[in-house]
């Protein structure tokens, strides 16, 4: 994949050469036409499904904002950008939407993505609502930069609870990818076991796009743990959970929001991924009356099943319209300000925004039965 | 020792995918001197039609992997039509067209099929066997047991038939080629049918094994590259040897350096290039370009 996003890349870079550095023309920020905001996020490569996932969930947002007149009587306006999953492609895409005034971005839903272009956004002060959930975006400390879920802290210590402090398992494995959001889910999750003074018999890192985890998997069975962390991407989970069973691993996997997801039950197999123990925000459509409707909407639109990553676009994309309206169409500092001070009540739960950036700070327990995501009991 | 065996099996099935893209490369570069550097590309369409066909058309396995084989061994002669008249005229062009092809095969298959992927159940459903506490995949077994008789019969039809005994001339040296009055357009066209047809039967089979997506070609298409070169450019038994090679050390790379495993697997494939440029079979004949 590297010679299209080469090209790719050249075009971006042409593009975004045609403006002078920092010149900022955020003539939509008082003008009339419509409200331009953009969404980056992978739309071609290994991680694109999460970002057709985000864009429907963001899309659905933004048509029902302007099917009810829009903001002030302006249309909101979402174009769409491919950053290809890559972080290099993501900076240029952020020069690019700054010289082309743009007031917000949605997106992306890669942890290492979002944190390339942070300190460009930062620069041209465009608040932006991400779907990464990795420590490591708190850790830029942009007051530009908010989080549509929780972070990976939040998963891990609630999965963690879950499994050592209530079902009293303390035979655990860990298996994390060194991409930034597995990084973010090896350390959140290490240090939840480590506060419970529990040492887990394996801690292997895999890279982002490896095949073959024979030498890995075969290493973790001789030392039989009871659960397996995962700490990967959806299709890299569902690979890994795959060939576990083909070793004969009986051990239960258990991760965040990675492993609900129906990518991974699919690559994994639905027979195989059964009792994977699941840390999300957002367990399934039938969880409130909001999510119901949600995913009503979703289906109608789309033609298929509502899910977390689309959830969590659609309640980052509220938030970022609501306090368009709110702030009278502000931009820059006024806009960041104004979401920051947005209380929300979404389709993940209450949002309220500290200095970080993060507004929610629960998830729930649920587990795989059946090929279905259901609350866990007790 | 159990780890090391494991790790073996599980390095090999992938490699023998390794060794059918290296294939793929290998034989165009005897033929042409040309690098295709669209091949990736033209396994992920083999994948996504394999996959299609047996999914959504709900074709048997065995009946859905020859049917895609066709269909992208038509794309490959898409291709050497396409380029032909470059050939003997302008080389760079021709390398840069085979990378232009890629790029519209890739926005073709997200056109197509969508960027999401989709993962392929498993045509074997039988369980693993268990031999001395080695678990061996049974579709594996398949996997390996086509991709000999694939390569058998590639040797074949270039050291038995007479299209493929002119195939290995113009691999030789395509004016005494010319000269003798074979037809070398034709045998370019043969050899780009043939990479596109090994293409489909990498991208069919190892689609069970890990998930179809537009980005699965990138990168079975960079190992199979490294792969090829490993063995040896243009050689046959390079491929194969270079495949299982690369396959074997990733999956011991994997298990040693972890998150750095990529790294130490190309600085060991870099070093062993270093050490013998022409690969382990180098053949100095086809270095024409």
């Amino acid at each position: 994949m590297k010679r299209p996003s080469v090209l790719a890349l050249a075009v971006v870079v042409l593009a975004a050469g045609c403006s002078a550095p920092g010149a900022d023309e955020k003539s939509t920020g008082d003008g009339t036409g419509p409200i331009k905001i953009a969404l980056v996020d992978a739309q071609s490569g290994q991680l694109s499904s999460l970002g057709a996932w985000e864009l429907k969930g963001a899309r659905l947002a933004v048509d029902e904002w302007n099917a009810a007149g829009g903001i002030n009587g302006r249309q909101v306006q979402l174009d769409v950008f491919d950053d290809q999953g890559d972080p290099t492609t993501g900076t240029n895409l952020a020069r690019k939407i700054d010289s082309e005034g743009y007031l917000a971005m949605i997106g992306t839903a890669e942890s290492a993505v979002t944190i390339a272009m942070a300190p460009i956004l930062k620069q041209a002060e465009i608040p932006n609502i991400t779907s990464g959930q990795s420590p490591g975006l708190v850790a830029v400390g942009s007051e530009f930069l908010f989080l549509n879920g929780p972070t990976s802290t939040t998963y891990d210590e609630t999965l963690a609870e879950h499994i050592v402090d209530k079902q009293g398992i303390k035979s655990i494995a860990m298996i994390t990818n060194n991409g930034s959001y597995g990084k973010g889910e090896h350390d959140a999750f290490l240090k939840a076991l480590q506060a419970r003074s529990v040492t887990p018999v394996a801690d292997q890192v895999v890279t982002t796009d490896q095949k073959d985890f024979s030498a890995v998997l075969t290493g973790i069975r001789q030392k039989n743990p009871k659960v397996i962390f995962l700490g990967a991407e959806e299709v890299e989970s569902g690979l890994i959970v795959k060939q576990a069973r083909d070793l004969g691993i009986t051990a239960t996997f258990a991760g965040a929001a990675p492993q609900g997801t129906p990518v991974f039950l699919d690559t994994a197999g639905v027979a195989n991924a059964e009792g994977t123990i699941v840390s999300s925000p957002y367990l399934g459509n039938d969880v409130s009356d909001a999510s119901k409707k949600f995913a009503a909407a979703y289906k109608t639109k789309f033609n298929e099943e509502a899910e977390l990553h689309g959830a969590k676009a659609y309640d980052g994309t509220q938030i970022m319209l609501t306090a368009l309206k709110t702030s009278n169409v502000a931009t820059g500092k006024a806009l960041a300000d104004a979401i920051r001070a947005t209380k929300y009540q979404g389709l993940l739960g209450s949002f309220a925004f500290d200095q970080t950036g993060v507004g929610i700070f629960a998830t729930s327990i649920g587990t795989i039965k059946g090929g279905k995501l259901v609350a866990a009991a007790g | 020792m159990q780890v090391f065996l494991q790790t073996i099996i599980g390095g090999v099935s992938l490699g023998a995918v390794y060794a059918l893209v290296a294939l793929g490369f290998s034989l165009v570069y005897r033929t042409m001197g040309l690098v295709n550097f669209a091949h990736g590309n033209v396994v992920t369409v083999g994948a996504y039609l394999a996959s299609t066909l047996y999914l959504t058309s709900e074709l048997p396995f065995a009946l859905a992997m020859p049917i895609a084989i066709v269909l992208t061994g038509a794309i490959g002669l898409v291709i050497e039509r396409v380029l032909r008249p470059l050939e003997n005229r302008d080389f760079d062009l021709m390398l840069i067209g085979t990378i232009g092809f890629g790029i519209v095969l890739d926005a073709l298959v997200i056109a197509i099929w969508g960027a999401t992927g989709r993962a392929v159940p498993s045509p074997v459903p039988s369980p693993p066997l268990d031999v001395f506490g080695l678990r061996i995949r049974t579709y594996d077994l398949v996997v390996l047991a086509i991709a000999a008789a694939a390569t058998i019969l590639l040797v074949l039809f270039l050291s038995r038939t007479k299209r493929g005994a002119a195939m290995q001339a113009v691999a030789m040296d395509h004016e005494a080629a010319t000269a003798i009055g074979i037809h070398v357009g034709r045998s370019n066209a043969i050899a780009f049918m043939i990479g596109g047809g090994l293409a489909a039967l990498a991208g069919g089979l190892v689609g069970p094994l890990l998930y179809v997506s537009p980005a699965l070609g990138g990168a079975l298409g960079i190992k199979g590259f490294a792969a090829a070169i490993l063995g040896g450019f243009g050689s046959i038994p390079g491929a194969i040897v270079g495949g299982l090679a690369i396959g074997i050390l990733d999956a011991f790379t994997a298990g040693h350096f972890q998150g750095y495993s990529e790294l130490v697997t190309f600085v060991v494939f870099t070093v062993i290039i270093m050490i013998r440029p022409t690969g382990v079979f180098g053949e100095r004949t086809v270095n024409r370009a």
